[in-house]
C-alpha cells in the first residue's frame, strides 16, 4: 500500500497536467466572457437585486462549466487511453488497476477543484468591480459544487467502462445529474402514489444520488452550511462508483 | 465468491450513501403540488429544478415580475372609452387629463399576485421578493387581502422572518387608515439590506404625509445614496430638494392623523 500511494499520486498528477494542457480547458475564458456579459445585463434588469443575480448566475455558471469539463474528461479519458494504447504502457509497469483508476479520478477531481477555485476568484473579482462584497456562504456553495462533481465524475468513469461511446456516457451521466436534483420531488411523488409506481419511485430514490444535499447555493443563511452527512454521502457514492468501475476495469483485458 | 466482492462492496457503499442522505435531507422547498406555473413558464421551472438552480430562476421570475409591474397596462375599455388617446402626442396648447396609470405603481396588474407567489414557490427564502410583492399589492394597488395571502405563504417557509410580520402589521394599520403607525411598522426594516426600495419610498412618503419631514428626508437621502434604481434615485433627489425648502421655511412638526 505504501509503495502504491506514490503511484496513485503520479497518475493523478499526470492526469491533472494533461487536463490543464487540454484545449477544452479554455472554458475558463468562456466563463469569464459570459459572466461579464451577464453582469452588464443584470445591472440593467435587476436594479437593486444586482448583487444577488450576479452571485446566483456566477455560481450556477461555474458549476455547469466545471461539470461540462468534468463529464467530457471522465467520459473520454479511459476510451482514449485504450484507443491510443497508452493504457497498455501503463499496465506493463507495476501499476495496479485500482491505483490507476484512483489516480485518474483524483486527477479529475483536482482539475474540477482548480476550475472552481479560478472561476470563483474571477467571479469575486467581478463582484468587487461592481461594488459588491463576498456573497454569504460562498465557500459552502463552492464546496457543495465540488462534492456534486466528485459524485458525478466517479459515476461517469463507471459508465464509461461499459458504454459504447463517450457520447452515450455523457448523455447517461447528464440524465443522472438532472435526476439527482429531483430527489425531493421524487420522494414527494413516492409518498403520494401507491403500488408499483410507489415502489419504482422508492427504488429511484435509492439508486439516484440526492444532489440537492450538496446544493448549498440554493439554501439560505445557516442552512447553507453542509452537514457532515453530505460529506459522508458524497464519499459513499463516490466510493460506490469507484468500486463498480474497478470491478469493470478488472474484468477487461489490457 | 471473490468475483462478487467488488460489485457487492460497490452496492453497499452506494446504499450507505443513499441511507445517509435519506436520513439527513429534508427539502426546504415547497412540494411540486404547490408550484403553479404561469403560462409559458414550465420550461424555466423544469430548468430550475433539473439544474438545482432555484435561486437563479427565482431571480429571473422576479425580474419578470418587475418588468410586468413596470409596464403600462392596456385595458379593453380603453378603446371603447377612447382611453388610448393618452398615448397620442399632444397638440400644441392642448390640455389633457393626466392619467397616472403605472407611474406610482397603481393599476390592476391582475397577474401580480400569481407571479409574486411563483417567485416564492421557486425560492421561498427570497425575502426581498415577498416584501416587494406584498408592499406593492398593499400600498400601491390597495389589494391588502392579496398582500396578506402572499405574506402568509412566505411565512409558511420562513416562520421566523420578522420583516414579514412587520409588513403584515403595517398592512393592518393601513386598513385602519393610520399612516403614522404604518410608517412606524416599516421603520425597523429600513436599514435592512433586504428592504426593497419601494418600501423605503413608501415609508418616506408616509413620514412626509404625517409631517415628519426630517425622518422623510433621512429616508430619501438613504434611497439617493444606496439605490441603483435611477427612477427612485431621481425621485428621492427631487423630494429632498422640496423637503429642504419646506424645512428651511419652518415646516410644522408631525400632524396628528387619527
Amino acid at each position: 500500500m505504501r509503495k502504491t500511494l506514490p503511484v496513485v499520486w503520479a497518475v493523478a498528477a499526470n492526469s491533472f497536467m494533461e487536463n490543464v494542457r487540454n484545449r477544452f480547458f479554455t472554458l475558463f475564458a468562456v466563463f469569464a466572457f459570459a459572466a461579464i456579459y451577464a453582469s452588464v445585463l443584470a445591472g440593467v434588469m435587476a436594479v437593486d437585486q444586482e448583487a444577488r443575480v450576479l452571485s446566483d448566475f456566477g455560481l450556477a455558471l461555474m458549476e455547469l462549466t466545471a461539470l461540462a469539463y468534468a463529464l467530457f474528461n471522465a467520459s473520454s479519458v479511459l476510451l482514449r487511453e485504450a484507443e491510443t494504447k497508452t493504457i497498455y504502457l501503463v499496465f506493463s509497469r507495476p501499476v495496479p488497476r485500482w491505483a490507476y483508476l484512483a489516480g485518474k479520478l483524483a486527477g479529475s477531481l483536482l482539475t474540477s477543484a482548480l476550475m472552481l477555485a479560478v472561476m470563483g476568484l474571477m467571479h469575486l473579482l467581478l463582484l468587487k468591480l461592481r461594488g459588491f462584497g463576498v456573497p454569504p456562504a460562498y465557500a459552502w456553495a463552492l464546496v457543495g459544487s465540488l462534492l456534486k462533481l466528485g459524485v458525478i465524475t466517479s459515476f461517469a468513469y463507471f459508465v464509461s467502462l461499459f458504454s459504447t461511446s463517450a457520447v452515450s456516457t455523457l448523455v447517461i451521466s447528464g440524465i443522472f445529474w438532472t435526476a439527482g436534483h429531483f430527489a425531493a420531488e421524487t420522494r414527494f411523488l413516492a409518498e403520494q402514489s401507491a403500488g408499483a409506481k410507489s415502489l419504482a419511485l422508492k427504488a429511484a430514490i435509492w439508486l439516484i444520488p440526492n444532489l440537492q444535499l450538496f446544493n448549498a447555493r440554493d439554501a439560505a443563511g445557516a442552512a447553507a452550511a453542509l452537514a457532515p452527512a453530505a460529506f459522508l454521502s458524497a464519499a459513499a457514492w463516490t466510493a460506490g462508483s469507484y468500486l463498480g468501475a474497478l470491478w469493470l476495469i478488472s474484468r477487461k483485458e489490457f | 465468491m471473490r468475483r462478487l466482492a467488488l460489485p457487492a462492496a460497490a452496492l453497499l457503499a452506494w446504499a450507505a450513501g443513499s441511507a445517509l442522505s435519506a436520513a439527513a435531507y429534508r427539502s426546504p422547498f415547497p412540494p411540486p403540488s404547490e408550484i403553479r406555473t404561469p403560462a409559458a413558464g414550465a420550461a424555466a421551472d423544469m430548468f430550475a429544478l433539473a439544474l438545482g438552480a432555484r435561486r437563479l430562476f427565482a431571480d429571473v421570475w422576479f425580474i419578470r415580475l418587475m418588468q410586468y409591474y413596470g409596464s403600462p397596462e392596456f385595458h379593453d375599455e380603453d378603446d371603447a372609452e377612447g382611453g388610448l388617446d393618452w398615448l397620442k402626442p399632444k397638440a400644441p396648447g392642448e390640455h389633457r387629463h393626466h392619467d397616472h396609470r403605472g407611474l406610482n405603481g397603481e393599476g390592476r396588474y391582475p397577474e401580480f399576485l400569481t407571479r409574486a407567489r411563483h417567485v416564492l414557490e421557486i425560492d421561498p427564502n427570497f425575502t426581498v421578493a415577498a416584501l416587494y410583492g406584498a408592499g406593492s399589492l398593499a400600498f400601491n394597488m390597495g389589494r391588502t387581502e392579496e398582500a396578506q395571502d402572499l405574506l402568509r405563504y412566505a411565512l409558511e417557509y420562513s416562520p421566523r422572518e420578522w420583516k414579514y410580520l412587520n409588513v403584515l402589521a403595517a398592512i393592518g394599520y393601513s386598513k385602519a387608515n393610520d399612516p403614522a403607525a404604518v410608517a412606524a411598522a416599516i421603520a425597523p426594516m429600513l436599514k435592512d439590506p433586504d428592504c426593497p426600495v419601494m418600501l423605503k419610498q413608501q415609508a418616506a412618503f408616509l413620514n412626509k404625509k404625517i409631517g415628519s419631514y426630517a425622518a422623510a428626508a433621512a429616508i430619501y437621502a438613504d434611497i439617493a445614496a444606496t439605490s441603483r434604481d435611477m427612477a427612485y434615485v431621481r425621485n428621492a433627489e427631487r423630494e429632498l430638494q422640496k423637503l429642504a425648502a419646506a424645512l428651511s421655511a419652518g415646516a410644522p412638526g408631525p400632524r396628528k392623523t387619527k
